[in-house]
């Protein structure tokens, strides 16, 4: 409601961009644009992880349940391809329900827990979850095995017009789209929250459930909405990632890796705002990529010493930091008694 | 207006409140007051919903709300302002107010809530200080927030717990007018109080209560002059007037 117009122009920026990436992107580097478009695909997928993970954070619920939402959509969107002759795209809706429905059996009963009991009772879900998957009928869900995903996209190879790697530019075009467009819609649901009377009341749900309630608040409400919100975005994050990779798989789809990333990206980048997870996603998979490249192996090692170091330095994220080089700037004598008393 | 029916609380073997009846007129300021460990904080809790009483009946305007939950009792009319004042400590004061005016009548359009917030921080005198992030405030300041949040729900009836602990004299005289301005808008007021002239001034009717029962009631002259009133006073450590 309030400060609309500059909210629309960054979604709408954010949108020419990811329209305008692949074309560029082409025109500067050829070939080579297809890793790209690969890597900034990777790039877009952590961001959508840590925006949905930060969404229900904001309500004071750390959750250990990323993965869980994840695999549920991964595999809904598998499930779905395997038995019906549906168009594989509806795949994504179907795995946002699921997800919902999840989550607000999740939520329900996780209501009353705080702190570590909530992240310990999401973890655990986590783990049921993946071991139901695996005990579902073969012919289903493919047990420990698996299942293959069709893929969303399948480019033709014209002779004589296109060249061998314009196949693969396509295809990684075409995903970088959705997966564009599924950013666009976490940073409108991410603004949303935070522009609306939501805000008010994750926030205070956050900081004191007990005084939220006392002046109106009803905690139940907003927890579950945010859970569900949430989970809905990184389901269908989970089926668009099964459809590229191709394939779904116990272990790999409900990885505790997800889960982690979901959490440190947003703490990475600055918590309980849009910004701070999509920096964070993107400084994170530069530095991954970089490092991966100099250090072949081994290269996680590096990673770790960059979180932790960043942690330790920046507690409130990048956009905690920029926030108080800004404020110090602006007003250097009252920042600086604040931090004497 | 307020009305409390037989209530108990235990917390185990020990009975923090018991047989516990009173009934508030619309209009009127109300204290409880009593040593420390009466049961005062406790009674507050199970009539805004906090704590669930293991006996007894609470009734807001003719309405039992004994099983409400808390969001319930405060869209029904009940404010609340904290002895340990709780604001939202990342938001800004016109924040921490506006939560109140937003959730605290259902339905409330954004307009109207504005409209409620910044009548409330005019009345609590903080208007100034609204974009203030409430971890700043001064403990006077978190006290007319504390107040402030709670009109912005706009109640029918507004319970106050010590709000003017820790304040100083000139300090508490000024949160005592603030107190008076709410009622004389038709707000009944319940507040727990240590600060014997406050309850002097405020109060049309005092409960005194003891070990967790109610001990005598009355006009402030009455109470005072009860002699088991002046016995479970001077009878324990009692320090605490000193305005």
């Amino acid at each position: 409601m309030r400060r609309a117009l500059p909210d629309l122009l960054w979604t709408l920026l954010l949108a020419v961009a990811v329209a305008l990436a692949p074309t560029v992107l082409r025109a500067l580097f050829a070939q080579a644009s297809v890793s790209y478009l690969s890597i900034a695909a990777n790039a877009i997928s952590l961001a959508i992880l840590a925006l949905s993970w930060d969404l229900l954070a904001r309500t004071g619920q750390l959750s250990l349940a990323h993965a869980a939402f994840y695999g549920a959509g991964a595999y809904s969107a598998a499930i779905l391809a395997k038995v019906s002759g549906l168009p594989l795209v509806l795949g994504l809706p179907l795995a946002a329900l699921v997800a919902a429905l999840l989550a607000l059996g999740l939520g329900s009963v996780t209501l009353r827990l705080k702190g570590i009991y909530f992240a310990i009772a999401t973890l655990a879900f986590t783990e049921v979850l993946k071991a139901v998957v695996q005990e579902l009928p073969t012919g289903l869900a493919g047990g420990s095995a698996g299942l293959n995903v069709p893929p969303l996209f399948r480019p033709h190879f014209v002779p004589g017009v296109m060249q061998r790697w314009e196949i693969a530019f396509q295809r990684n075009e075409a995903y970088f789209y959705v997966y564009g467009g599924l950013l666009v819609l976490a940073v409108v649901v991410s603004i949303v929250t935070q522009r609306t009377r939501l805000r008010a009341a994750f926030t205070a749900v956050r900081t004191n459930e007990e005084v939220a309630a006392v002046m109106g608040v009803r905690p139940a409400r907003a927890k579950l909405l945010a859970f569900v919100l949430s989970s809905a975005l990184v389901g269908m994050l989970g089926a668009l990632e099964a459809m590229r990779l191709g394939s779904v798989i116990p272990d790999g789809t409900f990885a505790i890796s997800t889960t982690v990333f979901a959490l440190v990206t947003p703490i990475f980048g600055g918590l309980y705002t849009t910004l701070g997870p999509i920096l964070g996603a993107g400084v994170l998979s530069a530095v991954e990529e970089t490092l991966r490249r100099t250090f072949a192996e081994g290269y996680l090692i590096g990673y770790g010493v960059v979180l932790v170091a960043s942690i330790l330095f920046m507690p409130r994220g990048i956009v905690g930091l920029f926030t108080r080089l800004a404020r110090r700037r602006s007003a250097p004598s009252a920042s600086d008694t604040e931090e004497a008393g | 207006m307020l009305r409390v029916d037989g209530l108990q609380k235990r917390f185990g073997g020990l009975a923090a409140v018991q047989d516990l009846s009173f009934q508030v007129e619309a209009g009127e300021i109300f204290a409880i007051i009593g040593p420390n460990g009466a049961g005062k904080t406790t009674t507050l809790n199970m009539i805004s919903g906090l704590l669930a009483p293991t006996a007894g009946r609470i009734e807001l305007a003719g309405r039992d709300i004994t099983e409400a939950t808390s969001a319930e009792r405060c869209h029904a009319g009940l404010g609340r302002a904290f002895q340990v004042v709780q604001p939202f400590p990342e938001m800004t004061v016109e924040e921490n107010v506006m939560v109140g005016a937003l959730y605290g009548k259902e339905g409330t359009p954004y307009a109207e809530a504005r409209r409620r917030a910044e009548e409330a921080l005019e009345r609590s005198g903080l208007s100034a200080l609204r974009a203030v992030p409430a971890e700043e405030l001064t403990l006077l300041q978190e006290k007319r927030l504390e107040i402030a949040r709670a009109l912005a729900t706009d109640p029918r009836v507004l319970l106050l717990d010590e709000v003017m602990a820790g304040l100083r004299p000139a300090e508490a005289r000024l949160a005592v007018d603030l107190v008076r301005e709410v009622r004389d808008r038709g707000v009944t007021v319940v507040f727990i109080e240590h600060v014997m002239p406050v309850v002097r001034d405020l109060a049309d009717r005092v409960l005194v209560m003891d070990y967790g029962r109610p001990l005598a009631s009355g006009s402030y002259r009455q109470v005072t002059a009860d002699p088991r009133v002046v016995e479970a006073y001077l009878g324990r450590d009692d320090e605490e007037d000193e305005a």
